[in-house]
């Protein structure tokens, strides 16, 4: 990660005081988590930045990443990509699984199941 | 009540809640008939995970706008890959929270510094945005009680 870069998102970021994220929503999905009684408005403003530099950082990385420089599209595939091969994106590997077609899925199924069939 | 276009009436988010006196919400757990028929092959640990899955996001137009700002300007972006993120967003939040929420117990009650909610083995990008945050004159510590 480029630290220059981070630099002048921090700048964008710090610089605007506005935040484009609704925070009650915010607290709503705080509030979700196990044992959370009060939060306190400065961790409410706080995630709620914190969120949104997490989506540019994730758009981003994997917009970079992935095959955006020949489709220009930042497709699905780029972020479950990101999500396995950067650390700091890891805990989203649950929620991002890898796609694969129905049909590649089917065909390993028969296989295996022959495989069964022969033992 | 946020000026966005989404909504925040309740029923419509899946949750049900009523008025306290100050005007704040209490987030009651859902009962087991209704529409947590479909859940019910999940493991029924409890009404709080019934909550949880109930997967609230923020409102994708707000999370596709700061992706498209983010990018590029000639890029696009997938349909799939906004609603996406926005499943992410909300992980991203329950697990800083989580976390947090820990370090909070553990610590005496009391005031965290920012850089604290970067428990030691959180993952990394926790600690990039903390440590932006650090930057943010004002807000140089958080309280969870």
């Amino acid at each position: 990660m480029s630290g220059k870069n981070m630099e002048e998102k921090v700048e964008q970021a710090t610089n605007s005081k506005n935040i484009s994220l609704p925070v009650s929503r915010v607290r709503l999905i705080m509030k979700s988590s196990p044992d959370v009684s009060c939060i306190n408005q400065d961790a409410l403003f706080l995630t709620t930045k914190a969120t949104e530099l997490f989506v540019q950082h994730l758009a981003l990385s994997s917009y970079k990443n992935g095959s955006g420089k020949e489709t220009n599209t930042l497709s699905y595939s780029d972020l479950a990509n990101v999500a396995e091969e950067t650390e700091t994106f890891q805990f989203l590997t649950d929620i991002l699984p890898k796609k694969i077609l129905a049909r590649d899925y089917l065909k390993s199924l028969e296989e295996m199941e022959k495989d069964d069939e022969n033992l | 009540m946020d000026g966005d276009s989404s909504t925040t009436d309740t029923t419509q988010l899946g949750i049900t809640g009523e008025y306290m006196t100050g005007g704040t919400y209490v987030l009651q757990t859902q009962d087991d008939d209704g529409d947590e028929s479909f859940n019910d092959h999940d493991d029924g640990n409890g009404s709080k995970d019934h909550f949880r899955e109930q997967d609230i996001y923020l409102p994708i137009a707000n999370v596709a706008r700061i992706m498209k700002n983010a990018i590029p300007q000639t890029g696009k972006i997938a349909k799939d890959a906004k609603e996406c993120v926005q499943e992410c967003v909300s992980e991203f939040i329950s697990f800083i929270t989580s976390e947090a929420s820990e370090r909070c117990h553990q610590e005496k009650p009391g005031q965290l510094p920012a850089g604290l909610i970067t428990a030691d083995g959180q993952q990394q990008n926790v600690m990039v945005y903390t440590t932006s945050y650090q930057q943010i004159p004002g807000v140089q510590q958080i309280q969870f009680s």
